[in-house]
Parts: structure tokens; C-alpha cells; sequence
């Protein structure tokens, strides 16, 4: 229902933080059709090359990385200061020393979120090969 | 005589919006060029910031509404009263929040908010005396999945009788009134493997007079032919989403007309003999022959629908919608 707004395209990359690989990124639009505080955001999941990912590695960001929240911390974000605005991309890193190695990776990003009306939560997934 | 208006809800340019392929002053010259005179606006969609948008934001907006010539009608007001995840919000937290959303829309220059399904009944009375101060009408969307016979719909609707305020009423969604289930819902179910067994069992039950809210039994499963049927995760989506259409008659509305403050036309997909779903000729004369005054809103929700990798079709179903309303319009009026 709302997988075409997960994993944009072309957004998978390696992020580098003082000449080292830390983990990487990608972006993704949100599973809904308006924006919501982050405390609204259930789970947020990855998948690589078939293994889960750790929940503890999982960080997020709605600025573009002004401020990050780990999935714990995100649910008592409930200030509009922090919303996660419908077109905006939320930035999902997931730490992992040395990044993705080069070569093409499985990557599957999933995002579930708490809707206002709707008993269950919308959640769309999305399955891309990625070059590194 | 009717005074039947038109309108659309940007929802149904969602896509459009979201992929940054319009931006919202794109949005509102596709509506000036299309003469469409009046839109429904989400502010937690287009609008940062909402309900407490930047002075910078809302002066954008005036320029916009300004520049070309468009009427805001309503917004369509949410409530989260699911916040947190581990406690639902109070009664004075939902008022508070609903009051910033009574101020924005007045800010915008509206004159009505939507509530969105399943809002408690209990904030109704503490809001009034907003409504008045701000010239606000406030109303309850009667949506399919969540229409008459949910129990909040029915604590609502009997909560407006009692306080038999011009402020406090409903928004029909034509979702209530589908004759069948969109076709361009099948196909993106069977593009992700969902089987023609099920598909043939809830037509079928739509061809017989029944509707999406069949497909469950009383014990809340799915009925044991369809459930049977269900042979992938693909099939169980598709018996979910099937839920999510009634079909009602139109006189559903009788008793409730001088409630009904807007309505939203629901836009599955257009075909030349109109709607697929929805028989909007009959629906406009039923509104016409009750003199009902207010907007019809279209509202495209071909988007959801939309198989991966194809065009979305919002823009150019819009517009063919908004043609087809005219045109039924001019039928009926004379």
C-alpha cells in the first residue's frame, strides 16, 4: 500500500566520519500520507543480504542529520519540533564498522508507523540491490 | 434549487507532492488553469510545521491562495491520539490539540475542519466555544471501515444530536457507496501475487447486495469460504484491503442531511462511463433532489493502487473527475 514511498532510489551509501567507514545510510519517505512526530514511528527495520540488522545499530535523523534517535529514544519524541514531515526524507543509518563492502549488497528497508484512526499500523517495505 | 459546489482535496495529489515533482504553488496553478475553484488542504501534509507553521510559511500560503485565486474549504484535521506508544491521550491533551488545529485552519481562512474517524466524542462540548470564537464548523468523516456501525461513529453522531450545534456535524466519504470493489486495487494485489479465488468470492458477494464489511464473520475471521481461498500472504491482503469498501444506499443519508457539511468524492479510477465504483450521477441527484448546500470534494486515492514502477495517473483522473461532476451537475440543474 505504501511501499513505493520506502528506500528511495539511489539513496544506500557509506558514511564516513574522520577517514573511517562508520556504517551507512539510506532514505526513505514515510509509510502514511502526513507527517507525524517520531514518537508515531513503530519500527523502523533493515535487512542485509538476508540477516537482520541490530535494533541497537538502527539510527535515524529527520533533518538530514542535525539530530540522530536510536528507535528506543525515538518513541518519547513527541515534540512537533521534531516531525517527520510528509516528502521529507528520514535518513536511516545503521552503524557498522568498515560500512558495506564493495560489491552489490541485498538491502530491504522496512518502516512501520502508527497512524491516528487506523487500528493496525501501516507499514511498507522495500527490497533494492545496492552497488557499493 | 441545489447549491451543490465542487471542490478537490490535495490528497489526491499526494505523489505528485511527496516525489517533488509539484511543489505546492505547482499544485495550486494546476488547480487555477483546471478552474477548479476550492480545495480541501491537509496541513500535516503540505504544510511543515503544522499546526504551528512558521510566519514565513503561512505568508506563502496567503500569496498562493491570493496569486491564483483559490478558495481553501476545509482542513482535514487529525488527531493523534496514539502519540505514545503506551497510553492513549487524555481527554484535555486531544482538545488541546484540536484548538491549535481550529486556530490554523482559521489562519488559513477556513471555515470547517474534518475530524478524522474514530475521534472521541467527549471532545465535542469543551470545543465549541472555540467554533464559536473562530467561526468554525467541525465534522466527523464517515469513512468506509470505520462508518455507522463502529461504536465511536455511533457515540459521535449521538453526541452531536444531543449538542444540536450548527458547528458540529459529518463529512460523508463516498467509500460508503461503492457498487464494487476498484478494479485498479485487484490488479496491484495480483501484481504481488494475490490469486483470482479470493477476488471472484468478494465480487461475487458485491454482485449478491453484500459489501467489504462481509468478508469477516461474527467471530471477527474472515468467512470460511473466503478464508479457505486465502492460499498466501498476497491473498490475506487482499481479503484485508477488501474491508475497506461499502456499499450502502444513498438513503442512509435521509435523516442526516442537515448534519452532512461536506462531502468527499472518492476517486478509485476514472473510465469513460465515470467512476469506476461510485454511480456519482446518481449520488449528485440524490444531493440536488435534497437541496443539499455544500462542497463535493474529489479525492484521488488511485495512488495507493498504483502498480511499482507504472505512472501514476492523479493529475489527468482528477481533472476527468472534476469534468465528469461538472457535467452530471449541468444535467441535473438544467
Amino acid at each position: 500500500m505504501f511501499d513505493n514511498n520506502v528506500f528511495i532510489e539511489g539513496s544506500c551509501r557509506n558514511v564516513e566520519q574522520s577517514g573511517e567507514l562508520i556504517g551507512y545510510e539510506l532514505g526513505t519517505y514515510i509509510t502514511y500520507y502526513r507527517g507525524i512526530p517520531l514518537s508515531m514511528v513503530n519500527d523502523i527495520g533493515v535487512k542485509e543480504d538476508g540477516e537482520s540488522v541490530p535494533r541497537e545499530a538502527i539510527r535515524c535523523s529527520v533533518d538530514q542529520g542535525e539530530y540522530w534517535f536510536t528507535l528506543d529514544e525515538m518513541e518519547t519524541v513527541s515534540s512537533y519540533a521534531h516531525k517527520w514531515e510528509y516528502g521529507e526524507p528520514m535518513t536511516v543509518r545503521v552503524l557498522k564498522k568498515g560500512g558495506l563492502s564493495k560489491g552489490t549488497h541485498q538491502i530491504v528497508l522496512t518502516v512501520n508507523v502508527r497512524t491516528a484512526y487506523i487500528p493496525v499500523p501501516l507499514e511498507g517495505s522495500k527490497e533494492r540491490t545496492v552497488e557499493i | 434549487m441545489s447549491k451543490i459546489k465542487t471542490c478537490v482535496s490535495l490528497y489526491s495529489l499526494q505523489n505528485e507532492y511527496m516525489t517533488k515533482r509539484m511543489s505546492l504553488e505547482d499544485i495550486f496553478r494546476f488547480m487555477r488553469d483546471n478552474e477548479v475553484d476550492g480545495v480541501e488542504f491537509l496541513p500535516d501534509q503540505m504544510m511543515h510545521g503544522a499546526p504551528k507553521p512558521s510566519e514565513e510559511t503561512l505568508q506563502e500560503w496567503d500569496r498562493l491562495c491570493r496569486e491564483y485565486g483559490i478558495q481553501p474549504v476545509v482542513a482535514d484535521v487529525f488527531l493523534n491520539t496514539n502519540l505514545y506508544k503506551n497510553r492513549t491521550l487524555t481527554r484535555k491533551e486531544c482538545v488541546e490539540l484540536l484548538v491549535d488545529e481550529i486556530m490554523l485552519a482559521h489562519r488559513l481562512g477556513m471555515k470547517m475542519i474534518r475530524l478524522v474517524s474514530m475521534t472521541p466524542a467527549d471532545v465535542l462540548e469543551p470545543l465549541l466555544p472555540y467554533c464559536e470564537k473562530y467561526d468554525m464548523k467541525m465534522a466527523l468523516e464517515i469513512h468506509a471501515g470505520l462508518s455507522f456501525d463502529k461504536q465511536k461513529t455511533k457515540e459521535y453522531i449521538a453526541e452531536m444530536k444531543r449538542l444540536n450545534s450548527p458547528y458540529i456535524g459529518i463529512v460523508i466519504d463516498t467509500s460508503i457507496f461503492c457498487e464494487r470493489v476498484p478494479r485498479v486495487m485487484e490488479n496491484y494485489c495480483r501484481s504481488l501475487g494475490t490469486s483470482q479465488k479470493p477476488i471472484d468470492i468478494v465480487n461475487r458477494m458485491f454482485a449478491e447486495g453484500k459489501d467489504g464489511r462481509d468478508v469477516y464473520g461474527p467471530d471477527g475471521d474472515f468467512i470460511p469460504e473466503l478464508k479457505e481461498s486465502l492460499s498466501s500472504g498476497a491473498d490475506e491482503m487482499y481479503a484485508h484491503f477488501a474491508d475497506g469498501y461499502e456499499h450502502e444506499p444513498f438513503e442512509i443519508m435521509d435523516d442526516l442531511m442537515p448534519y452532512i457539511f461536506h462531502i468527499h468524492f472518492k476517486l478509485y479510477e476514472m473510465t469513460k462511463e465515470g467512476e469506476y465504483s461510485i454511480d456519482y450521477k446518481g449520488l449528485l441527484s440524490y444531493l440536488h433532489d435534497r437541496h443539499y448546500d455544500g462542497y463535493v470534494a474529489t479525492e484521488y486515492e488511485g495512488t495507493r493502487w498504483t502498480i511499482a514502477g507504472e505512472p501514476m495517473k492523479e493529475k489527468e483522473d482528477v481533472v476527468a473527475h472534476q469534468r465528469y461532476i461538472h457535467k452530471c451537475l449541468k444535467e441535473i440543474e438544467g
